[in-house]
């Protein structure tokens, strides 16, 4: 997902929710933070660098992938873009290796998003925006691992654009990052092919190019994985119900509702807006962004700023050792460490190495 | 990195390190010794591609195209391995090319990191202006045939160095509860 969704929606979803403007304005900054947030932008403003929540393109050029490398590659996709769905899953005649990389699978209703939404109760706002970030990014990213893997995020030519009327056009991949996709010819930038299992190249949904991050677009393709099945995404479908769980998951966070729980989503809540959702979504375009933000402004009756990645940052550098933690970047390094551990000892306790492990210390140092 | 990960990464660096050091010793006699290394690198390498394969790459889509790869790959192990007397200026040849190539990638990158204003480009430079020098040397001793041993020893003891670090890196993620 991008930041028409990540910002914009995140705030509709937030004040559909019950929360302030200026609430949701922090819930909604927060989660756009989460692809922002890494080791270069930390070491900037002399952050902890384990709270780093992304990697710059650079920086994972130069990321190495012996299994130190991968752990600190996972730990960052899989704890906050691609949420492992079940860690637990069984398949036959597949050894430890494979099994390791086909559990880390991001899928939305996991155990692990239900995890995730407790640990951002009674909490800052910073945590929950990080928290509507690792949710929405369950349903984009969906079938894809947080983990450079040939066998799991691979795919092949086999992409066809279904229409409303399901009508099949052939969707073409080009590597070239500097040019935009073209809607029109469906041409589409990806990745390159990589034949090495751990190459950085083979993480996440880069095969599939941006495919997974556009609202609009309903397509079918051949996961590496799937045994030669057909996917179908349907992107506005699966938004809409990100949008309606974060509504949900929302409420329970402030208290309206008593437990979360997995397929649940608030359909009722966006009723009166059904129609102009759904427009947003299924139109054609690179970015949502003023639809969303037009759609925000009239629920909210106030302005909504664009992100500005510096709003923060003097206010962060400036803070005294102690006072940092206060801070509204403070808060959210400690929400996004808090559920890189969690992420990190779930994957640990299962039994798989590919994330490392956490060790815990109390707030007050002492170790546990 | 799991602590036999760690033992295993150390002592195939200390290994690396050893073999260098005794091809630099006796370099005239090394020849033989480098393309056995040579054969018996790609023969493994090609083993470990079908083992691969048939672990894990059989059942992904596409998975047939990493067989070919990993038979081809040990024929050319094998095929390697028969040649009986290389003219060392050939071995020169795919050094310049591997340093040349290995330096120009580095120093791309650099410009690139340069240019979105990273700061931790500078040990990327270095390595860059090494792998260039190192094609360079080449080049200038290219009638030496002792050259090549100590060009390829010395990417052996870099090898084995970076591993022997890597056996010492830290893996700990600490969080606050």
């Amino acid at each position: 997902m991008q930041e028409d969704f990540h910002y914009y929606a995140t705030y509709c979803a937030a004040y559909i929710a019950g929360y302030s403007h200026e609430e949701s304005l922090d819930i909604c900054y927060s989660a756009q933070f989460v692809d922002m947030c890494s080791r270069t932008l930390l070491s900037k403003l002399r952050g902890p660098l384990n709270a780093a929540t992304t990697q710059l393109q650079l920086e994972m050029m130069d990321a190495r992938t012996d299994m130190i490398g991968l752990q600190d590659i996972t730990r960052i996709w899989s704890s906050f873009h691609f949420l492992p769905q079940n860690l637990y899953a069984k398949l036959k005649h597949r050894n430890k290796r494979y099994m390791n990389k086909y559990r880390l699978i991001c899928g939305p209703n996991g155990d692990l998003l239900v995890k995730t939404i407790e640990l951002a109760k009674d909490k800052s706002l910073q945590h929950i925006g990080i928290a509507m970030h690792v949710l929405a990014d369950t349903w984009a990213h969906m079938y894809f691992a947080g983990t450079p893997s040939l066998v799991i995020n691979n795919t092949n030519d086999y992409f066809y654009e279904i229409s409303d009327n399901d009508e099949e056009r052939k969707i073409k991949f080009r590597h070239n990052p500097g040019t935009p996709d073209d809607l029109e010819k469906l041409l589409y930038t990806n990745s390159l092919h990589q034949g090495k299992e751990n190459s950085i190249m083979n993480l996440g949904h880069g095969r599939a190019g941006h495919l997974p991050d556009y609202s609009f677009i309903k397509y079918k393709y051949l996961p590496a994985w799937g045994e030669y099945e057909e996917i179908i995404k349907d992107n506005p479908s699966d938004y809409r119900k990100a949008f309606c769980q974060m509504i949900y998951a929302m409420k329970y966070l402030k208290g309206e509702i008593d437990n979360f729980e997995t397929d649940k989503y608030d359909f009722e809540a966006i009723a009166e807006w059904e129609s102009r959702i759904d427009m947003i979504l299924r139109k054609r375009q690179l970015f949502a962004c003023d639809d969303w933000k037009a759609f925000g402004e009239e629920l909210s009756g106030k302005s909504i700023e664009d992100f500005d990645l510096e709003k923060y940052q003097s206010e962060y550098i400036d803070a005294s050792k102690e006072q940092k933690n206060i801070t509204f970047l403070g808060k959210f390094f400690d929400g996004a460490i808090l559920q890189k551990s969690m992420v990190t000892s779930e994957i640990f306790k299962s039994g798989n190495i590919l994330a490392g492990f956490a060790k815990s210390i109390s707030s007050e140092g002492g170790a546990i | 990195m799991t602590r036999l990960q760690k033992i295993k990464s150390f002592l195939s660096g200390f290994t690396m390190l050893i073999f260098a050091i005794i091809l630099m010793l006796v370099p005239q006699d090394s020849y033989p010794i480098i393309i056995l290394v040579i054969s018996l690198g790609l023969i493994f390498y090609g083993l470990k591609i079908l083992i691969y394969y048939f672990t894990m790459a059989r059942y992904m889509v596409g998975g047939k195209n990493t067989l070919i790869k990993g038979v081809i790959i040990l024929d050319f192990g094998f095929l390697a391995g028969s040649l009986t007397d290389v003219p060392a200026i050939y071995i020169l040849m795919y050094l310049i090319i591997i340093h040349a190539f290995s330096g120009l990638v580095d120093i791309l990158r650099v410009y690139e990191s340069h240019k979105y204003g990273a700061r931790s480009w500078k040990l990327q430079l270095i390595h860059g202006i090494v792998n260039i020098a190192l094609a360079v040397i080449c080049i200038i001793f290219i009638r030496n045939a002792n050259t090549a041993v100590y060009i390829y020893c010395l990417g052996l003891i870099y090898s084995a160095i970076i591993r022997m670090i890597t056996a010492f890196r830290k893996t700990t993620l600490i969080f606050i509860q």
